[in-house]
């Protein structure tokens, strides 16, 4: 009943928005729906019920394991989190008239249908069921991208939907192909995760390679690896900050998410070493691309945007070693990218707020005096910058470090190599930190800027996830090693 | 009950007529004939898939071909025709990298491509069928024909209709190769409507001022304004 239970509270949620008939009444629902399934994700965890292959209802598409448990936990808090900072952010659109109030119930339905798909994605058994949810998410998250309706955000979400849903069908043709493996295998086709996994070790290494390479090429897209990451900084820098903190928190690991489960089936058959190669290949050309177009950079959140591109090669990286260690730490790194990316986006809107720079323009960031106007959106941005970059205590120097040392076991050319690309993407963080916040107004012109109010709501999901970051760098639990050690198990990887 | 020789003669007739279809689909500037020709090329798919039910006797087939025939034959073009008449684009002149001759070109060679390709890796399959390997082929072939028109044209309108054709290729790999659920065929094609509808109203937003796009939208009742 529980993912009965999660659709109910969705519908609710939907009729609540559809009656409501301000704002704040659309925020309050939104919030709550978000936290409610944040809290049912906590609760599943802590109950130790996980696994549950057989659901009451939904079974036998759907299923909650740790992987999928993991990734709605992700979702859920950094969902609540944009919900919450979502009351003050939008309030400013309106006021600005970056968002008409004909949009609003349309950005609340979306983010609120958003949810529930993302969490019918992680829950999803069977690969056919995940793509189409994949689907549904590329194309509720392009509306939410294009709610400003200005023609640059139009162009934006077009372009991510070709991108995403022409690389998708490559994926459909690879389900297709792996289908018409197992059936050829067993006799009766499947497309259930769990199955395929188990049935793996006799699928044919030809098709099996093909069908890897199909379904890696939708994923990809998904997730923003070359060549099919240019969608991802034009969508992340136009939409909303509350959006561009779920694009780059939450939808790209969708992404990454169907690539580590392909990639576990792959791991169990001869494929797995061209399967590896091609992992290692686009994830040294996706870091490689993402730290040269960091350098001269000058929007802060195409900057943000082209460090989740990064990350996104250092996952693909770490997933293709394949070692016990690597795989660990390619689920904590997954968890880390998503609650710092979440922070940094939040606070860049801040300064969007600030500096009254529209979302929509190509037109390089013009902030001074951040600290004097918005100190903490400054902090949030060179705290989250250092976290993002690598830098102790925070989690991603554990992920990196622990990756780029199972790099350095199978080639100490590929850890030199990615080791260099990740320092040129930290030093164009820090070069653009360095530049843009020690700038100061021209004297005649400092009394031209008012000092945006921030109110509590937008600081505060900022301060809660810096603090989980932070907590999640010098605090191991066994309970947390055990948990992504479960995942591991699960996906035959240990 | 059709004799089975002549059942996949004329398959093989329909799947020349598809590539046909793409081909003019690359080619073609004019906006309403590519409308038509999506339609037809669909009804082509819809009669390979009753063929093969003839072949086969599954009555998913049956099922597509139904499916096909009231989505992609009816809906969609009907749909796309009416957005287009909205926004008064008749032409796609324009291109991108590609003109119609270099991707006609191009066409052949990735049709070559994927057969060589196919030869390599179709050793394990269980539809080793000559036939069945043509489709397969040809569906591969139709969706990277289709991709060429979304990278080589300008109009966004053209792009959907170029991965709308990719979409009918990766239905027909799907007919030849094996046999999805039904219930996941259905869903695919429920998304592909969703995803159509979506990209039709943001086109409708390229192709207008943001005063003139709103109401556009309140005219399609797509749109309200009724908060305090």
């Amino acid at each position: 009943m529980i993912l009965l239970m999660f659709l109910v509270i969705a519908l609710l949620a939907f009729v609540g928005l559809i009656i409501s008939r301000n704002h704040r009444q659309m925020n309050t629902i939104c919030m709550v729906h978000s936290l409610v399934f944040a809290l049912i994700s906590v609760w599943l965890i802590l109950s130790g019920k996980i696994p549950i292959t057989s659901l009451a209802f939904g079974s036998p598409y759907f299923f909650i394991d740790h992987l999928g448990i993991y990734e709605v936990l992700i979702c859920t808090v950094i969902f609540t989190c944009a919900a919450v900072y979502a009351r003050g952010y939008v309030d400013g659109l309106l006021e600005s008239g970056e968002l008409e109030k004909g949009s609003l119930r349309v950005f609340y339905l979306a983010l609120t249908s958003l949810l529930i798909v993302m969490v019918l994605t992680f829950f999803a058994e069977n690969l056919a069921i995940f793509w189409i949810c994949a689907e549904l998410t590329t194309i509720i998250s392009a509306l939410l991208v294009a709610i400003l309706s200005t023609r640059e955000n139009i162009s934006a979400a077009i372009k991510y939907i070709f991108i995403a849903s022409t690389s998708m069908l490559f994926s459909f043709v690879g389900i297709t192909l792996l289908f018409e493996i197992s059936r050829s295998v067993t006799g009766t086709g499947t497309l259930s995760w769990t199955a395929l996994l188990l049935q793996a070790h006799s699928f044919p290494t030809g098709m099996m390679t093909a069908a890897f390479v199909l379904v890696f090429i939708g994923f990809a897209a998904k997730s923003g690896i070359f060549p099919f990451h240019t969608w991802l900084p034009e969508a992340h820098a136009k939409s909303p900050s509350a959006v561009s903190a779920i694009l780059s928190g939450v939808l790209l690991n969708v992404g990454i998410y169907g690539i580590i489960r392909i990639y576990a089936i792959v791991h169990q058959t001869p494929s797995l070493g061209t399967a590896s190669s091609l992992l290692v290949l686009f994830g040294m050309l996706t870091i490689g691309i993402a730290a040269f177009s960091m350098i001269p950079e000058k929007n802060l959140k195409k900057l943000i945007a082209f460090s989740s591109v990064e990350n996104m090669g250092i996952l693909l990286i770490g997933l293709a070693v394949a070692t016990p260690v690597a795989i660990f730490w390619v689920l904590f790194h997954i968890m880390a990218h998503s609650f710092t990316k979440a922070s940094l986006f939040f606070s860049a809107g801040i300064l969007h707020r600030q500096y009254r720079n529209p979302l929509s323009n190509e037109v390089d960031d013009d902030i001074c005096n951040v600290f004097r106007y918005q100190p903490l959106a400054a902090w949030g941005i060179i705290i989250g910058g250092i976290a993002i970059t690598g830098m102790p205590p925070f989690p991603i120097f554990w992920s990196k470090l622990f990756i780029l040392l199972q790099v350095g076991t199978v080639s100490p050319l590929a850890l030199f190599a990615m080791l260099f690309l990740i320092f040129i993407a930290a030093v164009a963080f820090g070069y653009f930190v360095l530049t843009t916040f020690t700038k100061s107004s021209e004297p005649d012109k400092a009394t031209d800027i008012i000092r945006f109010p921030t109110p509590i709501g937008m600081k505060l999901p900022i301060i809660l996830l810096l603090l989980l970051i932070f907590i999640t760098g010098v605090a191991f639990t066994t309970g947390e090693v055990s948990f992504i050690t479960a995942i591991q198990n699960e996906l035959m990887f240990s | 009950m059709i004799d089975p020789i002549i059942v996949t003669d004329l398959i093989r007739v329909f799947l020349v007529f598809i590539i046909i279809t793409a081909a003019y689909i690359i080619s073609t500037r004019n906006l309403s004939s590519l409308v038509t020709v999506y339609a037809v090329q669909s009804l082509a798919l819809v009669f390979i898939a009753l063929l093969l039910f003839q072949i086969e006797g599954s009555t998913t087939l049956l099922a597509i071909a139904a499916l096909t025939f009231t989505t992609k034959v009816l809906i969609i073009p009907h749909f796309i025709g009416t957005i287009q008449e909205k926004i008064r684009i008749k032409s796609d002149i324009q291109f991108h990298f590609l003109t119609p001759i270099k991707s006609l070109f191009l066409s052949v060679v990735l049709m070559l491509v994927v057969y060589i390709t196919f030869v390599e890796i179709m050793d394990g399959a269980s539809a080793p069928d000559d036939l069945f390997f043509f489709g397969a082929v040809i569906g591969i072939s139709m969706m990277l024909m289709g991709m060429m028109i979304i990278f080589s044209r300008k109009r966004a309108l053209t792009k959907v209709l170029g991965f709308l054709s990719m979409e009918n290729g990766a239905l027909l790999f799907g007919l030849f190769i094996t046999e999805l659920p039904f219930m996941i065929e259905f869903l695919v094609v429920i998304d592909l409507i969703i995803l159509v509808l979506l990209t039709t109203i943001l086109i409708v937003g390229l192709d207008s001022t943001i005063e003139d796009y709103h109401e556009r939208l309140q005219r399609f009742h797509l749109w309200e304004d009724d908060l305090p």
